[in-house]
């Protein structure tokens, strides 16, 4: 697996586990940036009750995630959400479609929960730039929206007439990650020059400084341990919606992915550098001289034999 | 290893590592090297913030505490782990398992279902089922058919009285050609897993029974830890998912027990009277997957972040930390 998959694996095995086979559940488990599910069956074994809870909801809401959300959900998506919970989705098993594609449809949207709460600013931000594009002027247009998605980092996004620009902000916690994020980084711009990937969106790595488009943000902490990652997305790149959905999948877990190719690129150094290890031991033991051993006597001319 | 921890981690878990405090599982008698090794590829490649490391067993005792029967939370007991290559018997005392007591017993799962299978040939059964699906047909008689009856004698009876009442069809379908078949199921239900308590029937290799094997185990242990560990065995795995199987095992380690003490008190010229031993088996819903279940249990008390190794201690001590047993949960 390189690229990491958008949906959730145990929301899926577990919908439909449960739309074919209905029981009593109580299910907490979590997806990345800090993101809470519960599946739970409250009332009744049939009703499934699926409750996400996102940090950054109010900014979401704030562009427009609610709107989305219920395009995509429409009735399975309950007005109040559970408590302690941002969005809480509502599931009656007896009236789910029959088994086929229908019914797969619904649990691998349910399973992008997370993906299509989080794609509502960058959504609303391509919508902006096209109408920019088209000579329209929607109200804060060009304005720079932030998404506090985890603790210390977050996404801003911009929407200009001819790109949409998303920096995300990054925090290594420790000295081998950072150096190994920047190489990784490194190897974006690099990539770019190879003719067959020209098309791909620009990408840029400031380390400490933020880059000039967020720099009137406020709260910006300007440490040793943060990283900018600015990409620039071109028309090309949202002006279709298959297009543009699998843009805003890709730009969405693009954190995740940086923090996850990481630690597997750790994991595989360290564990070549222990074979390696391992071998130099070996050929150490190998060299090492054998102990003479002569026979040792007694005065009286008797040998000593050890035990 | 670190290929299977990244895919589950990033795929299944869809888990920051860096957020998120991990509770691993090791085997009991595990060497602390091993543990050293998962503790360095954790805390350094992963960055987590604190690591456990639990024993298995120890997980599956907490996991009894949803049974009704269980009044107070202990973390004493002998726990009957069996999956489907070996059964291990293992006696836990206060949340330390006293490995120089522990033993093997090579009949599980595995088997179990060639045992099964076995006996539908036999009987020839087997003659409409295609042969590839003998062993997924025996496998499914077993998990779904079978039980553990308290007297052979009786049961062979019964059934012989009343075959259509206890016989059971089984129909399922061929995964290639999709052509319906079905066998019969007799004597197979309640003899599958009587091989625990009767290896004879099934081979002859090793012919010491489960009871008496959990007997042993206990009375190799600490003489002031034994009445806790005959008063709390545990049972958790697959293979003691059948019907009943708590029970006949209860009363066959109570029929061992009584009997010794009962030579005891002969032998003392019935002098002495025994006050007499509690045996107790316990049984609960989560037996398939007790250790992840008591795992789940364990790491969701508030006090489970206090018992974990940081990283900071980590970066004090080294790999060594892990060597350290810690143990929380218990009752004090």
């Amino acid at each position: 697996m390189i690229l990491l998959e958008s949906h959730n694996t145990i929301i899926q095995t577990v919908l439909a586990e449960k739309f074919s086979k209905p029981s009593s559940l109580d299910e907490h488990f979590v997806d990345y940036d800090g993101v809470r599910f519960r599946l739970s069956t409250p009332e009744r074994k049939t009703l499934l009750r699926l409750s996400m809870n996102i940090r950054c909801w109010d900014q979401l809401a704030q562009y427009g995630a609610q709107q989305i959300l219920e395009r995509e959900y429409g009735t399975y998506l309950l007005p109040e959400a559970e408590p302690e919970y941002s969005v809480t989705l509502e599931f009656d098993t007896e009236k789910v479609p029959a088994e086929g594609a229908a019914r797969d449809a619904l649990i691998k949207s349910a399973a992008l929960l997370k993906r299509i709460a989080l794609g509502a600013p960058f959504e609303l931000a391509f919508k902006n730039a096209l109408a920019l594009e088209s000579g329209g002027s929607p109200p804060n247009a060009t304005e720079l929206m932030q998404i506090h998605y985890r603790d210390e980092e977050a996404i801003f996004v911009q929407a200009a007439s001819d790109r949409v620009t998303v920096v995300f902000s990054t925090v290594f916690r420790e000295e081998a990650d950072r150096i190994f994020g920047k190489v990784f980084l490194q190897e974006f711009v690099d990539a770019r020059r190879q003719p067959s990937i020209q098309t791909a969106p620009q990408v840029l790595f400031t380390a400490k400084e933020p880059p000039l488009e967020i720099r009137s943000a406020a709260g910006l902490k300007n440490s040793d341990d943060i990283g900018y990652v600015t990409f620039v997305i071109f028309p090309r790149h949202y002006n279709k919606p298959d297009v543009q959905n699998s843009t805003i999948s890709h730009i969405q877990l693009f954190r995740s992915y940086l923090h996850y190719h990481i630690k597997c690129s750790k994991a595989y150094m360290r564990s070549r550098m222990r074979h390696r290890v391992a071998e130099f031991q070996k050929v150490l033991n190998r060299a090492k001289t054998e102990v003479a051993t002569t026979e040792r006597k007694t005065a009286s001319g008797r040998t000593l034999v050890t035990r | 290893m670190e290929r299977y921890w990244e895919q589950s981690i990033f795929k299944y878990l869809r888990a920051e590592p860096e957020d998120h405090y991990f509770l691993l599982t090791e085997p009991p008698l595990n060497p602390p090297e091993n543990r050293e090794s998962t503790a360095e590829i954790f805390f350094e490649s992963f960055n987590i913030p604190g690591l456990y490391i639990a024993v298995q067993a120890v997980l599956a005792l907490a996991a009894s505490w949803t049974s009704g029967k269980v009044t107070e939370r202990t973390l004493t007991g002998t726990v009957i782990d069996s999956g489907d290559g070996v059964t291990h018997v293992i006696p836990v005392a206060e949340g330390y398992v006293i490995g120089s007591a522990i033993k093997h017993i090579p009949i599980a799962g595995r088997d179990i279902t060639q045992f099964v299978l076995n006996l539908l040939r036999e009987r020839g059964e087997m003659v409409n089922v295609p042969p590839e699906d003998h062993l997924r047909v025996a496998g499914k008689v077993k998990e779904n058919y079978s039980y553990v009856c308290q007297d052979i004698v009786k049961e062979f009876r019964k059934y012989d009285v009343e075959p259509y009442k206890y016989f059971q069809r089984f129909e399922a379908e061929h995964s290639v050609t999709g052509r319906q078949y079905g066998i019969d199921v007799g004597y197979e239900r309640f003899l599958a897993p009587e091989i625990f308590f009767n290896p004879e029937i099934y081979q002859s290799d090793f012919l010491t029974p489960l009871p008496e094997v959990v007997d042993e185990v206990i009375r190799q242990s600490p003489i002031d830890v034994r009445r806790g560990l005959y008063n709390n065995i545990v049972l958790s795995g697959g293979s003691t998912m059948f019907d009943h199987f708590g029970q006949r095992l209860k009363r066959d380690i109570k029929q061992i027990v009584d009997r010794r003490i009962q030579a005891s008190e002969t032998a003392s010229g019935s002098a002495m009277r025994s006050s007499g031993l509690d045996v107790n088996v316990i049984s609960h819903k989560r037996q398939r997957y007790a250790v992840w279940f008591g795992g789940s249990l364990l790491a969701s008390l508030p006090d489970f972040y206090g018992a974990c190794h940081t990283k900071a201690a980590y970066e004090e001590v080294g790999p060594s930390i892990c060597r350290r047993y810690q143990i929380f949960g218990s009752a004090t």
